[in-house]
């Protein structure tokens, strides 16, 4: 029983309740890992009463039940929780259904960032990190592709550990979902597992897609009420992507999704009649998608269409391959989609995270949707309608010629792959990829971990193209943060982060602060007005995921995998308790999507004109 | 070569995890590191798929398509039935039986061992469409020489500043004899082995005034680390020097925006001429 009492402990009203709560919260702790609680209660029944030595016992084991009851209540996650923005926790993939990857949290501040200290590591020995943890009642919950972590979020000792040796792709792995006391997990070999939250036990699990035809899934899943929506990965066959809503409690498909349109429904049209290329027309549903409550809309990113780099058999735009969908998560519809790359032949999926913020656009209040795309093209959107708003380069690129009407770039016909090779900025990793962008409603800026990648691409295809059809081959990478005004999609400020391709994502927080890293190992804190460097440490890896953060007992977490190392930074203890520290009280109440500037900071005179 | 590993390593990783047929894996690795009984199954292996082809061609090829990939039939190579069958155990199945209701006629007389081969072509055409994600090494140089090698010669002495490093005498002759076309096209736009090749070097001048030189091992926003003249390593704190890096591969980032795909090619054409 003990082995899994956590205490959830609320954010105390006054700092006064500090020193006996830590005392509650040590006694728990060791509780939990089955010695002190145990120890005082067998010595207490163990010895004879009449004794002082029990009736101290018996005391101290009354005083340990009172204080353990309040903290013996439901760890799981009410999904309805979601539906407004996380503050203290990070309950979802990207932290809350919005997908900026922006914390209220201000403890660890610009003021105060040069003291950051290490609180734990927690090395999983198996494979690189590139997975987000949860952090649900203290517990973080986090994947490499055929495992999953529940780790203290205190202390960085594993609760479980589950393991599910499986055939498939195992390029990575993104994180989970959860709802109520259980876990979403994908697999390699494209099935969803249900494991119980508690002890990593599975509840049932269910096959996504067909590993034999060469699907496999790494995405986090994303829960919606009582949807699991899940979507799946795999270029390397033609197969039809798709994106699935599942019952949480049994796993039943609800509704499903596929990228292409059946034949002769609307969207068909832009694929060949007489071949049987859309059904085999990829365009997979890799990455975790948003949400917004209030429209009650999902947004996703679609794949890249298949042949990948061969595009004869698929003449036309190819929807809805390469594009930001709209969909209603209760029934699967597609309601508006908008394509960043129509007909694409350079493997630039538009799965990048769809960003949800209202601002102001044009001296109106919108609710937008930015997407910082593969291609090298910022989209940003209308997203009730989809209505499409800014298309600018976030990077130099050499494929596009224009932007057409619809606000779609338009592809050079020498940019497309060729057998004595096409010389092409990006390449097929792209001017960004999985990685984290971020928007800070404080600054009014999109952030992107982009690229200069050039690329060579060749058509290796004779006859009819199945796979992939060629190949590009990487030549020079050179790596840059970049700070975009979503008005214009216009470079606010660079951070160079060096040679090679970036694959760090990043976090900001209402400290005024931009964690990433560069490529050099160097975990970096970056001024997200100015993109100055405030803060930056040699880790000896790279960051190959996305940093999250949360607020236990009181205390900012900042949690960062290098490679295989989750860390876990803080504050030293005497700032923690400084007048300095300020939880953020009034960031609870701050409405979904807000952009929340203060009045008058300097960085809102753009935002307010 | 470093700057294709990020590229291998994504095509070797989905390769392996579809292990749909191994023909094609000496492709992949080296053989020479192959045990022997290996190297005997995968030339067995290929006399199979051999026999399969012309024994598909013959019998299923009307339909399916002399490559399987569909014809008045549906394409083989995406079948989901033939990406499930284990040496046959499925495809015979449909060849003995056919499929009436599809307009597939039956072919009772098809022995085991024939079978057996065209599912190893079968197999073999779906690791074929797998392994089309990477570009051979052996890559025909015809494919590659659609350029006129004048006018790369020109580019190279005129507008593209090659000359200005390189010399068809010096450096670069016999340069087409020392790679594969597919390399040289790859290292003319930027030469990504730095092992072998030019290194990135450093002057730090210290608030005294005093001069260190040397070959670059590390650099990031915060530290600068190099062997100086005498061989022994040395590192300084960016922020207290001034650091001047000289990366003598600049001029090919540069070059790679300017370039037009006719640029490339013409250049390509020249420097394959240099034999």
């Amino acid at each position: 029983m003990l082995s899994h009492v956590f205490p959830t402990i609320k954010r105390p009203s006054s700092r006064a309740n500090r020193g006996p709560r830590r005392a509650r919260f040590c006694l728990a702790g060791v509780g939990e890992r089955g010695s002190c609680g145990c120890r005082l209660l067998y010595r207490a029944l163990a010895l004879p009463m009449s004794t002082m030595q029990g009736r101290v016992m018996l005391l101290l084991l009354v005083f340990f039940l009172v204080l353990c009851a309040p903290f013996v209540v439901a760890q799981g996650l009410d999904p309805a929780a979601l539906l407004k923005p996380a503050t203290d926790t990070w309950p979802t993939y990207n932290g809350d259904y919005s997908g900026r990857r922006f914390s209220p949290l201000d403890q660890i501040n610009a003021g105060n960032i040069g003291s950051l200290t290490l609180a734990w590591a927690f090395p999983v020995r198996v494979a690189a990190i590139k997975s987000t943890p949860l952090e649900v009642n203290g517990i973080l919950y986090f994947s490499t592709p055929d495992n999953v972590w529940a780790v203290d979020a205190r202390f960085g000792r594993e609760i479980w550990h589950y393991e599910r040796r499986s055939e498939g792709d195992h390029i990575g792995h993104r994180g989970l979902a959860m709802y109520k006391n259980w876990l979403y997990f994908t697999t390699p070999d494209a099935h969803m597992i249900c494991l119980d939250a508690k002890d990593g036990t599975v509840r049932w699990n269910v096959e996504l897609a067909d590993p034999k035809l060469g699907y496999f899934a790494t995405m986090a899943p994303l829960v919606i009420r009582d949807h699991v929506i899940a979507g799946v990965s795999g270029d390397v066959t033609d197969v039809r992507g798709f994106l699935d809503s599942l019952d949480p409690e049994t796993g039943a498909l609800q509704w499903r999704w596929y990228t292409e349109p059946d034949p002769g429904q609307p969207g068909s049209e832009t694929w060949p009649k007489e071949s049987d290329a859309i059904l085999h027309g990829g365009g997979m549903t890799w990455m975790t998608g948003t949400y917004d409550p209030g429209l009650n809309l999902l947004y996703w990113g679609t794949g890249n269409p298949n042949p990948v780099l061969a595009g004869e058999g698929r003449p036309g735009d190819n929807l809805y391959t390469c594009s930001i969908v709209a969909l209603n998560p209760d029934t699967g519809k597609l309601v508006w989609f908008f394509q960043t790359s129509p007909h694409d032949v350079h493997d630039w999926d538009s799965v990048e995270t769809p960003v949800l913020f209202d601002a102001t656009f044009q001296g109106k209040p919108r609710k937008l949707l930015a997407q910082a795309s593969r291609n090298g093209f910022f989209f940003v959107l209308d997203r009730v309608n989809g209505q499409h708003l800014v298309t600018a380069p976030f990077i130099d690129e050499t494929w596009a010629s224009r932007v057409d009407s619809r606000g779609r770039p338009v592809a050079k016909p020498e940019a497309a792959p060729s057998p004595d090779g096409a010389l092409v900025e990006p390449g097929s990793d792209g001017s960004t990829n999985w990685m984290a962008p971020s928007f800070d409603p404080q600054t009014g800026l999109f952030y992107v971990n982009a690229r200069r990648l050039f690329s060579i691409f060749y058509l290796t295809a004779t006859g009819k193209a199945e796979g992939w059809g060629g190949r590009d081959h990487n030549l020079w990478a050179n790596s840059t943060l970049r700070a975009l005004d979503y008005r214009t999609g216009k470079v606010v400020w660079n951070h160079e982060l060096g040679n090679r391709e970036s694959i760090a994502g990043i976090l900001t927080t209402a400290g005024h602060l931009l964690f990433t890293a560069d490529n050099s190992g160097n975990l970096l804190a970056l001024d997200p007005a100015t993109g100055k460097t405030l803060w930056h440490l040699n880790m000896g890896g790279r960051l190959v995921a996305s940093p999250m953060t949360y607020l236990l007992d009181d205390r900012q977490y900042l949690i960062i995998p290098v490679e295989d190392i989750l860390y876990a930074f803080v504050l030293p203890e005497h700032l923690v308790a400084g007048p300095q520290s300020q939880t953020t009280e009034t960031t609870n109440t701050r409405p979904f999507h807000s952009s929340s500037t203060p009045p008058g900071a300097p960085w809102n005179k753009g935002l307010t004109k | 070569m470093a700057q294709f590993v990020p590229t291998f390593q994504r095509k070797a990783s989905r390769f392996a995890a579809l292990s749909l047929g191994v023909v094609f894996s000496l492709a992949l690795c080296n053989s020479d590191a192959q045990p022997q009984a290996a190297a005997q199954d995968s030339v067995a292996q290929n006399s199979a798929v051999e026999r399969g082809r012309k024994q598909f061609e013959q019998s299923c090829g009307f339909c399916h398509g002399a490559d399987a990939t569909g014809a008045r039939g549906p394409d083989l190579v995406r079948s989901p039935l033939v990406a499930h069958d284990v040496k046959g155990d499925l495809i015979g199945e449909v060849i003995r039986h056919g499929r009436p209701d599809k307009g597939m006629p039956p072919i009772p007389a098809m022995t085991d061992e024939q079978v057996a081969d065209i599912a190893a072509f079968l197999h073999a055409r779906a690791a074929e469409a797998l392994e089309s994600a990477s570009v051979p090494k052996s890559y025909p140089v015809e494919k590659l020489l659609t350029g006129n090698a004048d006018a790369g010669k020109e580019y190279f002495n005129g507008p593209g500043g090659c000359k200005n490093c390189h010399s068809p005498t010096g450096d670069l002759a016999g340069i087409a004899a020392k790679y594969s076309p597919i390399e040289l096209e790859a290292r003319m736009l930027y030469p990504g082995d730095r092992k072998d090749g030019p290194q990135t070097t450093a002057v730090v001048t210290l608030p005294s005034g005093e001069q260190i030189k040397g070959q670059v091992v590390h650099a990031d926003d915060f530290v600068v680390g190099l062997r100086d003249a005498s061989g022994w390593y040395r590192s300084f704190a960016r922020d207290r020097v001034k650091v001047e890096l000289h990366d003598p591969l600049a001029a090919h980032g540069e070059l790679l925006g300017k370039l037009t795909e006719a640029d490339v090619h013409n250049l390509f054409a020249y420097l394959e001429s240099l034999k």
